[in-house]
């Protein structure tokens, strides 16, 4: 018996979770986190009935609304799937973040050197780019970890502050500067070079859909490929795998690789569908938040998916929320912290129970 | 001399313990159902029962570790009430654990008194004095100023035991402490205990080897919580015994006569294996496996036979010597090729070392061979014919679970084994590695094991296999190792090998024959 007790309390894992405990947890934390979240709006000086109001129908209230909230999403969906390749295997990338900006820049590069190609090649170079790029952060880290056993946290966190002030220096009368341009920005990339927009009169571009591709790719890569089989396998027990002979090194390089990859497709859409030019600054929290998306999608892509799209609606209605009733769009990152928050505490009231000791008689 | 005393208000007829209709539940699981259980002063009483019997949920109660929800515990006639340990110290309980709980890097005395002092005063000296007398009085060479880390399994067991004694215990629990003995030390904690008992002392003995459950005066069986009966020893028999255990009687399991001893399969020539610090972890080790037969491996844990088993599958390089297959050189294949040349391996620590405890029974049948045919369809896996091959596995095997998808962390520790034979015994075609195949089974999966064992053997397969149960090795093997210290210390003929030999081989002890003679010159 290891557990310790505290106050008469010992806190147990469950034998099994029961589907309906898990549904009532996440239905009283999503109760939780409107009320916390409320209190918040109510001390901005809004009305919360209102700010909730503006919020939803900024998100979800029109077919514009909804593809706004569908961009704003497409980041997330894939810096989220990033994160979770990574985490299935217990590889903690938290360089989500770098590799972002690596996909962007390794995209950048590729895609400028071509000049001017037809707009298939264009797009193909930028895709191509983003993947080398965040392979190549990502792959970094991985070397670092499986050759000379340095943390994949230190090591991506570390990387992380490198890449994001390398682009500064490129950008900062360096030479990707926009020639005349006061700001940290690359010239407009070529029309042919941006990403087909999906719906007119929006800006849903090409990489939703390719996210969803992506998503639905890493669930069967994760569920019926070998390396997937692997993934899980590390996640759950390396040293079984080790003793089958699966060589470990090669394992967790190629994972990070992928994580790395699919993250780096995030900066790239990011840069090609919706900026149209490469600045320092905008694409920074991208990877962060996929760590947060990751965790609520239970490392699923399709939970990925899910969540990615709820922060998306909250993103996209924060606009709406400031003008209509006050509330600061910046308090969104607030209430995404308090609705993972909740969901923490469901997973753990869902996984564990707290057992009361009897006294002595 | 002050050796536990029996105080003043309870007498030799009144029970050391007295267990009434103890029950404690775990959720739906009923761990222990209406245990009822008497020891009295002097008596070395023995719980007998397979896994999941309720031995150590009881042993935990009766300490303090769990709250029992129904039933009382008496001690020397008062009712008694444990909240934690520390109760159960106070009342004159000691326990033994399997895993021992000591300071490493604590000496012998520290270790003993920790915990004990009132304030900041540690009664170093009185203590040392009180300690004296217990080893005095057991014939006990310890020395108490020792660090705990550098003395071996069998002297930090008697650490433990003079720790409890020191506290006070007057009813000593003992789970399984033979386990990491060899068969003299355990001849000498019986002797001891007996010394023990003699004082006024009871002991509550865990165990499930016959020769020792024997030993004892009284013996309580528990069979899926309930007890099945309790006997004196003298009015019983092995058989009796275990078919009360097991519930049915068991057929012996007769390795039958040699099938043939035929050619060299595996080959180990001079294998030295040093770890990072460079020390010695095997030495100049040569053996050879022929075909259709065992080779037991008999030692105590820690001697190096792990580092064997890793070394023939590639999971260790190692520093000189060689080991051939076939005539074909392992040193530089890898795990995956070795197994693929039709070696299996039953890992020493079957759920750390052998399975994926989140993976279906389906998954973990394939693992390793997951990126090879018939198991891989394309890019991905053949769902459907994994699923096939693991529905054929549970029938074969008859795993007790629900279905090919049935995550392996909920199996019994017989049913996971069964999963790691299922997979290593379709690969040994040529050579099978059984590291402790039975270790912590019930008595009805070990010779479900030993008979798939032998039926390897029969089909031609070179077999080694480690076990700490010596009487089976001798039963099993047609040689055995004997290893200490990475050194194969002699290679015994099986059948006729003499336990207390190998016993003595294990402690570092020279070949028995070579001793005597030298003697006789």
């Amino acid at each position: 018996m290891a557990t310790t007790a505290i106050m008469g309390y010992r806190v147990e894992r469950r034998s099994t979770r029961s589907p309906l405990a898990w549904a009532l947890a996440l239905i009283l934390a999503g109760a939780c986190a409107l009320l916390v979240c409320a209190g918040l709006f109510i001390a901005a000086g809004a009305d919360p009935w209102q700010a909730f109001a503006a919020l939803l129908k900024g998100g979800l209230g029109s077919k514009r609304a909804i593809a706004e909230t569908m961009v704003k999403a497409t980041p997330l969906i894939l810096t989220g799937l990033a994160c979770t390749i990574a985490f299935r295997a217990r590889l903690w990338n938290i360089g989500a973040e770098g590799q972002v900006f690596a996909g962007a820049m390794f995209a950048y590069w590729c895609q400028s050197t071509l000049g001017d190609a037809p707009a298939p090649i264009q797009i193909a170079a930028v895709i191509v780019g983003a993947l080398i790029g965040g392979a190549l952060l990502g792959g970094l880290a991985g070397i670092l970890k499986a050759r000379f056993q340095v943390d994949e946290v230190i090591s991506t966190v570390m990387l992380n502050y490198i890449i994001v002030y390398a682009l500064s220096l490129l950008l900062q009368n360096g030479p990707w500067t926009e020639a005349g341009s006061f700001f940290e920005q690359t010239a407009m990339v070529p029309d042919a070079a941006q990403l087909p927009i999906l719906l007119a009169k929006t800006r849903l571009h090409l990489g939703f859909l390719f996210a969803l591709i992506v998503a639905a790719f890493v669930h069967v890569m994760l569920l019926r490929s070998s390396l997937g089989y692997e993934i899980r396998a590390a996640g759950s027990n390396l040293r079984a795998l080790e003793f089958q002979g699966v060589k470990i090194t090669r394992l967790i390089i190629v994972v990070m690789a992928i994580s790395g990859a699919v993250a780096g497709l995030a900066g790239a859409f990011e840069v090609y569908g919706v900026q149209h030019r490469l600045k320092s600054g905008t694409l920074g929290g991208l990877g962060y938040t996929g760590i947060i998306i990751a965790i609520l999608g239970q490392l699923r892509p399709m939970g990925v998916v899910a969540a990615a799209l709820v922060f998306g609606v909250l993103l996209n209605g924060a606009t709406l929320m400031q003008i209509k009733s006050g509330v600061p769009s910046a308090l969104i990152y607030a209430v995404e912290a308090i609705i993972l928050m909740f969901f923490l505490i469901a997973w753990a009231a869902s996984e564990f129970r707290l057992r009361r000791l009897h006294h002595v008689g | 001399m002050n050796m536990p005393v029996s105080p003043a208000h309870a007498d030799a007829t009144t029970p050391r313990l007295h267990v009434q209709r103890l029950t404690k539940r775990f959720g739906a699981l009923v761990a222990n159902d209406a245990v009822s259980l008497t020891v009295m002063p002097g008596e070395l009483h023995c719980l007998l029962g397979e896994n999941g019997a309720g031995k150590s949920t009881l042993s935990s109660c009766l300490y303090g570790l769990y709250r029992p929800d129904e039933g009382d515990i008496y001690v020397d006639g008062r009712e008694m009430r444990f909240a934690s340990p520390a109760d159960a110290i106070a009342a004159g309980i000691g326990m033994v654990h399997q895993h021992f709980v000591l300071v490493p890097t604590f000496t012998v005395l520290e270790n003993i008194i920790v915990g004990t002092g009132s304030g900041w005063r540690l009664p170093a000296a009185e203590a040392r004095r009180k300690v004296e007398a217990i080893c005095q009085r057991l014939s006990l060479s310890l020395d108490l100023d020792a660090e705990v880390g550098d003395l071996s399994v069998g002297q930090q067991q008697w650490v433990e035991i003079v720790k409890a004694l020191y506290l006070g215990a007057r009813l000593l629990i003992l789970d399984e402490p033979t386990a990491v003995l060899t068969p003299q030390e355990s001849a000498l904690l019986f002797a001891s205990l007996r010394k023990m008992l003699a004082d006024g002392l009871s002991v509550i003995l865990i165990s499930h080897k016959m020769n020792e459950v024997l030993q004892a005066d009284r013996v309580t069986v528990l069979r899926r919580g309930r007890v099945v009966g309790s006997v004196r020893t003298a009015d019983s028999s092995r058989h009796e015994l275990t078919t009360m255990m097991v519930g049915r009687a068991l057929s012996i399991v007769d390795a039958g006569e040699r099938s043939h001893g035929g050619g060299t399969i595996l080959s180990v020539k001079n294998v030295s294996l040093r770890d990072a610090r460079g020390v010695s972890l095997l030495r100049d080790v040569s053996l050879d496996f022929r075909a259709g037969e065992i080779v037991g491996l008999a030692g105590i844990a820690g001697n190096g036979q792990r580092e064997l088993f890793e070394a023939i599958c590639g999971l260790r390089p190692i520093d000189a010597g060689e080991i051939t297959l076939d005539g074909q050189r392992l040193d530089s294949c890898n795990p995956h090729e070795i197994y693929r040349m039709g070696v299996g391996h039953v890992p020493e620590d079957r759920f750390k070392d052998g399975l994926v405890p989140d993976f279906s029974i389906a998954e973990n049948l394939v693992l390793g061979d997951h990126r090879e045919k018939p198991w891989r369809h394309g890019l991905t896996l053949d769902v459907g014919r994994l699923r096939q091959a693991a529905n054929e596995a549970i029938k074969n095997f008859s795993i007790a679970c629900n279905g090919a998808e049935a995550v392996v962390r909920r199996l019994s520790g017989g049913n996971a084994q069964k999963v790691i034979l299922a997979r290593e015994l379709a690969r040994a075609s040529r050579v099978l590695l059984c590291n402790q195949p039975t270790r912590g089974l019930d008595v009805g999966v070990i010779e479900y094991v030993h008979r798939q064992i032998l039926e390897k053997r029969d089909a031609g397969a070179a077999i080694l296999l480690a076990s700490e149960e010596l009487e089976d090795l001798i039963a099993f093997c047609d040689r055995i190792a004997v290893i200490f210290r990475g050194e194969i210390m002699a290679v015994l003929p099986g059948r006729q090998a003499d336990i207390a030999e190998i016993g003595r081989l294990m402690a570092g002890g020279t070949d028995a024959r070579a001793a005597d003679k030298g003697m006789s010159n």
